[in-house]
């Protein structure tokens, strides 16, 4: 049975309520679409993975389908222990997340600019915020997450799941089987 | 007047000291002309603000989509839509940045302000002298209002444009003034370039003052730490960023010997000035100056601001004496819980507490001591610090009666709290560092203290957890009573703020600094409140004094720096010297001292390069963008005053990183390198524009990592001006770091490469190759030379300004 990834849509951060427009909770299938139809979807996972390591493993399962990856903080080391870095880059959050609010950026490969931004791994406050820069700044960008949290400032996340790691590992590799099916 | 660093002529130093062989000629008068910009208002370096953003974008990050501001309101401006009012999200989150950058600026004015009025009535008007080393004396006010103070009186007029400047920009925000977010922004950099000089004036007041150190490298090294405050002795705690009172609790206790019945421990800034009073070069008043002399090393720092909660529950305090700013707000709350009496010494927080400023001391005393109210307003500096060394020793004993009936928590109470968690995770929900308190409980629970003492520095006492929990379990306490041996032993060392750079310094390091043969100096500010910050500010500087660069700390981040020590037990004060130098370590001093660091950059630009100061803020800010290779860092900062300063420095060309929880400010400067025409920067010496590496490539930044955090810094430390052997030496470091912390070299490494001897040696023939192979660069391999490929050349007399009026002969 697939995970339930809709409950608990409660800003893992309370009282980060943005206001009218919230994130909508959806279930992995639908999320898993979303990442297979985009043209140009950018996976973008941070420090936090170092806690959680077999996430490393999951992310390079989703760089391996041709989604490109932006290791942000130190996360490049994972993927360098790893052997991995075919199509990881290793750049900063915030400078990511100003390029991406530009519509003329060309993104990391210079072919364009992306279509939907997929985000996991990150230190909640600081992502929620990019998640924010995006939905005010350049919304042709579609946001999702696939953290463990409900992301307030995303378009599509799951709800919260930062208390049951086996649900959630088992919810992104419900992503990942579709996005390869 | 333009001169070529290293060539500047006599003339343009009359007004700092000359060496001429062993004789000293100081030259009194400051002739300098005055520059073009004294006492600049709101538009007056609009231009200059425009240049920075016009390379490093303004990038907004919303915390809150809506606006509630007027009765139009609420607005929502979700996706940059329009208010009512016509203003869109850029603009209302640029009026929300300056508010804050506002509400920085004043606190520190105002902390000036104060010590202005109460400094004059003390001692009158002193003189204005920082001693023999230091000419430059206040280089801030010298170089945004044009002036060179003589006494104390004279900085009554920068105040005083402080203020009125501040009350225009505040005009600013109300519905219906400006429009523009990148007015706002150039509004919010003149706040805290406003900011920057209400600092330099209340450290500059304090320092004359009460003679503190005028950048002496080898100010006294003070205890530190909660396990530092004596249990046998009543303890005093000084909170907050005004000395005012505090010093009178000190001087008090000094004329009636009374020190080995009271400790006086400071907890934020308070903290560490006191620890400065009377080490300076000796007091004009000789009475004044024979009674008190090195008073401060007498007194103590309780610990930063993240602490101060723990201090409670931890026992650490008999009364407490707040004065003004970070003060939780509910100090009043713990005070009265744990029975400790407050005393508020400072207009700015009163805290509803009966004002008894003119009532007799003993009255007052008696009233605490029997816990007829829990605390007193006494806003008589004198006053104040007697009753609050008065209360402390009297109210000991009775606080140890009542503790013994009822203690704050009993072992059982403790395993009562415990069980009672039901394991609901609401507590971790608002836990800023993310710490799974439920775990954690739960583990005490079963006897397992462990988690508490793993995580007792990483919470940053904030107690949102007990706010949420449904089991009402007092979280910080259960933390106070599983590290009460912590707590007994956190004895630690700091060096006493050490006040401004000395000239001597300057000239010292001034031409590495700009060829880059020092690779930078590290200003490391504010709080340390966040995810390990405070193990984390010392993992920082330690990471860079071990690098050669100069490293000054000013604020809660020197304190929470100072609980580390290395194997051999040494604190990093106790590990490197004090001077403003490679491999050193400074502790500037509190808060308002870190405009001595702004005061460093624009020593820089006049003592080493012969730059004129007066009343010239864009040319100095110039100068220091494109020459000094000096990045601040706030990791953890929480306070609006943190926003302030960092804009401050932004103004004056400075880049800062700050830590992830400060997306909360809202805004940041990055720039682009894909936009290669945001790099234009113009030769002073013909009017050239020559498209340069973005260095530095960002103003303000946020770092996810620590590590993140360290790259930045060394990349942000490189500048146009480095020479082959500077810029190699800092490419050394960028890369060394990321290959520490990253496992690889960072991937815009070429992007700074002008030459071949701009290579770091340890990977010159890797480089090479992938330059070749990889970039497609022109080598010749039998010189070992670059062909084609770098940004520009590098040409070791090229002066960079982004300001026309600098260019010496147009082409
Ligand atoms: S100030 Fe403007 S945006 Fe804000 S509530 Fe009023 S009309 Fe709306
Ligand atoms: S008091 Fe400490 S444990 Fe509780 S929410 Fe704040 S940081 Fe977390
Ligand atoms: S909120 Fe209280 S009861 Fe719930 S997990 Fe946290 S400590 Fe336990």
């Amino acid at each position: 049975m697939a995970v339930d990834t809709t409950k608990n849509p409660v800003p893992f951060e309370m009282a980060q309520i943005p206001g009218p427009e919230m994130a909508k909770a959806y279930n992995t299938a639908v999320i898993g679409a979303i990442l297979k139809k985009a043209k140009r979807p950018l996976l973008v996972v941070g420090a936090e993975l170092f806690e959680d390591p077999v996430m490393f493993d999951k992310a390079i399962e989703i760089g391996k389908t041709g989604v490109p990856i932006a290791a942000t903080a130190h996360s490049i080391k994972g993927f360098v222990e790893r052997g991995y870095t075919e199509n990881v880059t290793m750049i900063g959050l915030h400078p990511l997340t100003n390029y991406l609010r530009f519509k003329d950026w060309q993104g990391l490969d210079g072919k364009g600019q992306y279509d939907v931004v997929i985000f996991t791994g990150i230190f909640y406050k600081f992502a929620s915020a990019m998640f924010s820069a995006l939905k005010n700044f350049n919304r042709d960008i579609k946001r999702v997450s696939i953290d463990r949290y409900y992301h307030v400032n995303a378009d599509m996340t799951f709800g919260n799941l930062a208390f049951n790691p086996d649900q959630y590992h088992e919810a992104v590799d419900e992503v990942i089987a579709k996005l390869k099916a | 007047m333009d001169k070529m660093e290293g060539s500047f002529a006599v003339e343009d130093m009359q007004n700092v000291q000359i060496n001429i062989g062993a004789i000293v000629k100081e030259v009194e008068e400051w002739d300098q002309p005055m520059g073009p910009f004294p006492y600049p208002s709101i538009a007056t370096l609009r231009d200059w603000d425009f240049k920075i953003m016009n390379r490093y974008k303004v990038f907004y990050s919303p915390i809150c989509d809506r606006c509630t501001l007027c009765t139009y309101g609420p607005c929502d401006l979700t996706g940059n839509k329009r208010g009512a009012c016509g203003i869109d999200q850029a603009a209302q989150q640029g009026r929300i940045v300056l508010i804050a950058v506002l509400m920085g600026c004043t606190a520190h004015a105002a902390h000036g302000r104060h010590l202005y009025h109460w400094c004059l009535d003390k001692f009158g008007d002193l003189p204005f002298k920082m001693g023999d080393e230091i000419l430059v004396d206040a280089p801030l006010t010298r170089t945004i209002a044009g002036i060179k103070p003589k006494t104390l009186k004279d900085f009554g007029p920068v105040l005083g444009y402080v203020e009125e400047q501040v009350s225009q920009l505040l005009a600013c925000t109300h519905t219906g003034q400006e429009g523009s977010y990148l007015d706002f922004e150039s509004k919010a950099l003149h706040a805290g370039m406003l900011d920057s000089l209400g600092k330099e004036v209340s450290d500059l007041i304090q320092i004359v003052a009460y003679d503190m150190p005028r950048g002496d490298e080898d100010a006294p090294l003070v205890e530190c730490g909660m396990g530092t405050l004596d249990k046998n002795k009543a303890i005093l705690i000084t909170y907050g960023h005004n000395l005012a009172g505090s010093a009178e609790a000190m001087f008090y206790t000094e004329d009636n010997n009374l020190w080995d019945k009271v400790d006086i421990g400071g907890v934020c800034c308070t903290a560490i000035d006191n620890t400065r009073i009377c080490e300076g070069i000796g007091h004009p008043d000789k009475e004044f100056n024979d009674k008190y002399r090195m008073v401060g090393a007498k007194a103590k720092i309780a610990g930063a601001i993240g602490w101060w909660r723990k201090m409670v529950r931890g026992d650490c305090m008999d009364c407490i004496m707040v004065d003004e700013q970070c003060v939780w707000t509910d100090a009043i709350v713990d005070a009265e819980k744990y029975k400790v009496p407050l005393i508020a010494t400072n207009e700015k927080i009163m805290l509803g507490l009966p004002d008894r400023t003119n009532d007799p001391v003993d009255e007052i005393v008696d009233d605490l001591v029997n816990f007829r109210m829990p605390g007193v307003v006494v806003l008589d500096p004198v006053k104040a610090g007697e009753v609050g060394v008065k209360t402390a020793i009297a109210v000991k004993p009775k606080r140890a009666e009542i503790r013994e009936a009822d203690p704050f928590l009993s072992e059982e109470d403790f395993k009562k709290y415990a069980e009672s968690c039901t394991y609901c995770h609401s507590c971790q929900f608002v836990c800023p560092p993310h710490i799974k308190i439920g775990d954690v409980v739960r583990a005490a629970a079963e006897g397992n203290y462990e988690p508490l003492s793993t995580t007792y520095e990483i919470c940053v006492g904030c107690r949102r957890c007990e706010q949420v929990c449904p089991q009402d379990i007092p979280i910080l306490s259960l933390y106070a009573y599983a590290n009460r041996d912590y707590i007994r032993n956190q004895k630690f060392k700091m060096r006493a703020g050490r006040g401004p750079v000395k000239d001597t310094e300057i000239r010292r390091v001034g031409a590495p600094l700009v060829l880059g043969t020092i690779p930078g100096v590290i200003a490391i500010i504010g709080c340390g409140n966040y995810p390990n910050g405070t193990k984390e500010c010392y993992d920082i500087a330690r990471e860079f004094v071990d690098r050669g660069f100069i490293v000054a700390a000013t604020g809660c981040m020197a304190m929470d720096m100072s609980l580390y020590t290395d194997a051999e037990g040494k604190t990093i004060w106790e590990q490197f010297p004090g001077g403003f130098d490679g491999r050193n370590i400074c502790n500037i001093g509190s808060c308002v001292a870190n405009a001595h660091l702004h005061g460093a950059g624009i020593k820089v630009a006049t003592i080493f390069a012969g730059r004129n100061e007066r009343a010239n803020y864009d040319d100095i800010a110039d100068y220091i963008l494109s020459k000094v290779g000096a990045c601040g860092v706030a990791w953890g900062a929480y306070s609006q005053k943190a926003a302030s300063i960092a804009t401050g420095f932004n103004r004056l060309g400075v880049p800062a990183v700050v830590q992830s929880h400060s997306v909360m400010y809202r805004r940041a400067f990055l720039g682009r390198t894909d936009k290669r025409e945001d790099w234009e920067i113009i030769d002073a010496r013909d009017g050239s524009k020559v498209y340069c590496e973005p260095a530095p490539e960002h103003m303000l930044y946020v770092a996810e990592s620590v590590e993140e955090c360290m790259l930045m810094m060394a990349k942000l430390c490189i500048r146009p001006s480095d020479n082959n052997s500077g810029r190699m030496i800092k490419l050394t470091h960028y890369c060394d770091i990321s290959m520490k912390y990253f496992g690889c070299m960072p991937p815009d490494w070429p992007i700074y490469v002008r030459h071949a001897s701009d290579l770091p040696l340890k990977w010159k023939e890797d480089m090479m190759k992938e330059l070749e192979s990889k970039y497609g660069w022109e080598i010749d391999w039998k010189r070992k030379a670059i062909l084609s490929g770098p940004i520009r050349k590098s040409d070791v007399s090229f002066d960079p300004t982004n300001i026309e009026r600098k260019i010496r002969v147009k082409k």
